[in-house]
């Protein structure tokens, strides 16, 4: 097969799972690949290869495929964006616990205290005395995530409807497919029905978000303002 | 020739009443030369054969009657903590019991049969061994049988007298284990802190030793624990949608079905949408026959932690008074796993002699009359005991208070199992408005059933809902949003404690309460009043800051078996079980349980600094450098 041949095969591939990378990105992957590679793990492998890649260097950019530029205006009560745009997760946070509770969860696990054959069991339920407005220990949400476009522009979107795939196991750099999805003063509202999570991780962004989980959450209780936030 | 039989109880009061109820008066009571506690009941009673007629002296101990310990080369200032795994140990009579054991030893030496009437636990059967073993040093050829009861009612002794069981050796043997171990790990952990760490804050607590116990520490590890989440609680602003509808003259409040959120800016998004969509639409009712269930058989940690709820007394107090009101023969056994009535049983009977009572007469009386039912049964089953329940009846006016208190929980806990569950209507209304799910609910108790006799579960009907339809719409007459914040988690409460350390295996049902009563006498934790406030509420316990550094230096030695933890004592705990079933010997768990202590002892001592800095850090106020 002629590497032009070779290149559409993969291109695609690639779009038919919502990817569309830029001329460069397909040229560089496939220098990078031996010519013996049959093309089904070709494909494969351009795949797994995108979806960790940074999307702001490797997609090509349209008018369709990035927000649009007023996306932040708060004034807009409602609009919607047609896409289909791809995005990069590049934060989660779970709105339904507190920060506080979260760090003692992580702290705990830190400790081993969740560790098969080494639980430790530090609350009982029904013997706790009340306080009702404690965060239930188990909670599905709602997240809270930013997202990022092929362009760097990025987004607050929120789950309405808990979305499959989309949790606190979530890596950073994962890509979602955002399709007639819903922005309500600046925010994405996010449901199944406009949401496909592709996977996918961001390696250096993954390390960072990690180290920094504690100290984030520590400080997001005591509500000091992270040093730069979105945008 | 008439038989002679020794039985032995494991104190004097049960003595008595049991040798009461067999002689029926004709009772000779002799006294034991230098002991004023102990008595012997000599009188005649017709055995079953083999037995038949005999001459029977009734005595009893003190309690475990051997001492164990190490031989004097291994004092304090002689030895190297380390040294005391392994070092041999002497068992001897300890001093106190001296004349008990004498009078043993020498009524066994005329009698043909021992019959041993410890309590049935893995104590008592421990107990019985050593009541066995200074027997037959004095009559080999002594025949050994045991007792097997629960309470000390009399047609229930009577019964028991007449089945003669065996020893129940592996139990005995579960009880060495323990307390080999026990010896060991407290006397070298107690050394070695005490020796490293009491220099240090001599000048401002005076202790005499710094007391390690292998259930203490995880138990005031729990203490630790809570008390540093209370400390370092931040509390956190989150924000909540509270909608309101005006129908029919009631104001019906529909809770979110998220509850809060802990994002302004997304609560405040969700709220204008549903303003934004200006009509709710019900999309859910539900009316359905709804319960609350009758409270499962009581067992031994239950009967603490509602002991501290609703009695106003710790859970050692409990346990004292529960002993007392069994020895008497007004309830069972009081310390069980069991939490199921075995089916033989004949619990109707048990509710006929509550009738006579004034209070919840009529409501056993109501039960005998057709609306007894059986008791739910829960999932434990120690097999010896069955659940704490009435035996007799007394009127609780001729107890004294405490008593009577704990006498008529036992009674209206049983009589509230035997009743029926509390039925009523639960009625449910779903609505979405804008992208949000909200309800609201109201409940008809429709029959109290066992609530008339439990006043302990409350269960109320609740304001009544308007009729609404599927599918209606309406425009809410309210919608807000609020803001509220997190609050801190209390300190450990005994009950809350108590649950704890059950569900993290630390000691049996029958020892936590010792275990807690060793943490404040240690100076390790100190109990107020909750919140701070009067004294009826519940104990909570706060560490004291020698109790801090203990966790806390171990803790910052960092291992998975610190001795803050519970594992290690969890492990033994279940080696015990196993001891108790025939799946291990005695050997294998004291080697197996000494290594891990050894490692953990050579941990510490590798550490010692660590625990050093915790001292001066909490107890002495100087921060680390």
């Amino acid at each position: 097969m002629s590497s032009s041949n070779l290149a559409s095969e993969i291109l695609s591939h690639l779009q038919s799972k919502g990817l569309n990378p830029n001329p460069t990105w397909v040229t560089n992957f496939l220098s990078s690949q031996r010519p013996s590679v049959p093309l089904q793990a070709l494909k494969q492998t351009a795949q797994i290869r995108l979806t960790h890649a940074d999307i702001t260097t490797s997609l090509q950019r349209s008018s369709k495929s990035v927000f649009p530029a007023d996306i932040h205006n708060a004034s807009v009560r409602e609009r919607k964006v047609v896409g289909p745009i791809v995005v990069q997760v590049l934060d989660i946070e779970d709105i339904g616990r507190s920060k506080w509770s979260q760090l003692e969860a992580l702290e705990a696990e830190e400790r081993g205290e969740t560790t098969k054959g080494r639980e430790i069991i530090r609350v009982v339920p029904g013997e706790a005395t009340e306080s009702d407005n404690q965060a239930p220990v188990q909670s599905n949400g709602p997240h809270k995530l930013t997202l990022q476009d092929a362009q760097g522009t990025s987004v607050y979107g929120m789950e309405i409807v808990n979305v499959e795939g989309v949790g606190m196991s979530m890596n950073i750099g994962s890509k979602l497919v955002l399709k007639d999805v819903v922005v309500a003063r600046g925010v994405l509202l996010l449901e199944p029905r406009c949401v496909v999570v592709l996977g996918g991780k961001i390696e250096e962004l993954h390390k960072v978000w990690k180290e920094k989980r504690k100290e984030t959450l520590k400080l997001g209780a005591q509500q000091i303002p992270p040093t730069s936030g979105p945008r | 020739m008439v038989t002679r039989i020794l039985c032995v109880a494991e104190k004097p009061s049960i003595a008595k009443a049991v040798a009461n109820h067999l002689a029926g008066g004709a009772v000779t009571i002799r006294h034991v030369p230098q002991n004023q506690f102990t008595k012997n009941y000599c009188f005649d009673y017709n055995f079953q054969p083999p037995w038949g007629a005999s001459s029977v002296t009734f005595t009893s101990v003190l309690g475990h009657i051997m001492k164990h310990d190490f031989p004097s080369q291994y004092s304090w200032s002689n030895c190297n903590p380390r040294d005391l795994f392994d070092a041999p140990i002497d068992t001897f009579v300890e001093e106190r019991n001296k004349t008990v054991a004498k009078n043993i030893e020498q009524q066994a030496r005329h009698s043909d049969i021992l019959y041993i009437w410890t309590d049935c636990d893995r104590e008592g059967e421990h107990i019985g061994a050593e009541i066995r073993d200074l027997a037959k040093k004095v009559n080999p050829r002594i025949q050994v049988k045991r007792a097997q009861f629960n309470n000390i009612e009399r047609a229930h002794v009577i019964q028991a007298a007449r089945r003669p069981i065996e020893l129940d050796e592996r139990q005995a043997e579960a009880v060495s284990t323990r307390m080999e171990i026990d010896l060991r790990t407290g006397a070298a952990f107690s050394r070695i802190l005490t020796n490293h760490l009491k220099p240090m804050i001599r000048d401002v607590q005076e202790l005499k030793v710094i007391s390690y116990g292998s259930c203490q520490f995880p138990t005031l590890g729990f203490v630790v624990d809570r008390y540093f989440r209370v400390r370092n609680f931040v509390p956190e602003p989150f924000w909540s949608i509270k909608v309101m509808h005006n129908k029919e003259g009631i104001k019906v409040n529909f809770n979110w079905k998220r509850v809060h959120l802990f994002d302004r800016m997304a609560v405040t998004i969700l709220y204008e949408r549903c303003l934004q969509a200006k009509t709710a639409k019900v999309i859910k009712t539900q009316k359905r026959p709804t319960s609350k269930w009758r409270p499962l058989p009581l067992t031994t940690v239950e009967l603490q932690k509602m002991g501290s709820r609703f009695l106003r007394m710790d859970s050692q107090k409990v346990m004292k008074i529960a002993e007392d009101l069994y020895t008497k023969g007004w309830i069972s056994y009081p310390r069980t796993e069991t939490d199921q009535f075995d089916k033989g049983m004949d619990l109707k009977a048990l509710v006929q002699r509550q009738t006579q009572n004034n209070i919840w007469g009529p409501f056993a009386q109501n039960l005998i009359a057709g609306a007894f039912q059986w008791p739910k049964s829960g999932r434990n089953n120690d097999k010896a005991h069955p659940p704490i329940h009435p035996v007799n009846y007394t009127n609780p006016s001729t107890l004294s208070d405490e008593e009577s208190r704990v006498y008529s929980f036992v009674v209206r806990r049983f009589l509230a199992c035997c009743s029926s569950d509390a039925v009523g209507e639960l009625t449910t209304v779903e609505i979405e408005y804008g992208s949000e799910i909200f309800s609201a609910s109201g409940l008809t108790v429709i029959a109290r059933n066992y609530l008339d006799v439990y006043p302990y579960d409350k269960w109320e009907s609740s304001q009544q809902l308007p009729v609404f339809a599927t599918g209606e719409t309406f425009v809410p007459t309210e919608a807000k949003m609020s803001e509220g914040k997190t609050s801190a988690p209390g300190y450990l409460t005994e009950p809350e404690l108590i649950a704890l350390m059950d569900a993290n295996g630390i000691g049996t049902d029958a020892t936590m309460a010792e275990h807690i009563a060793k943490i404040k006498e240690r100076n390790y934790v100190m109990t107020r009043s909750q919140g701070g406030g009067s004294n009826n509420g519940n104990q909570e316990f706060i560490p004291t800051t020698l109790g801090v550094a203990l966790i806390e230096g171990y803790e910052n030695l960092q291992f998975a078996t610190s001795l803050s933890k519970p594992f290690l004592r969890k492990e033994l705990e279940v080696q015990m079980r196993a001891i108790c079933a025939g799946t291990a010997t005695r050997r294998d768990v004291v080697h197996n349980s000494i290594e891990q202590y050894r490692d953990v002892y050579n941990r510490s001592e590798r550490g010692m600094d660590t625990l050093k800095a915790a001292v001066r850090n909490y107890v002495l106020g100087q921060t680390n450098g």
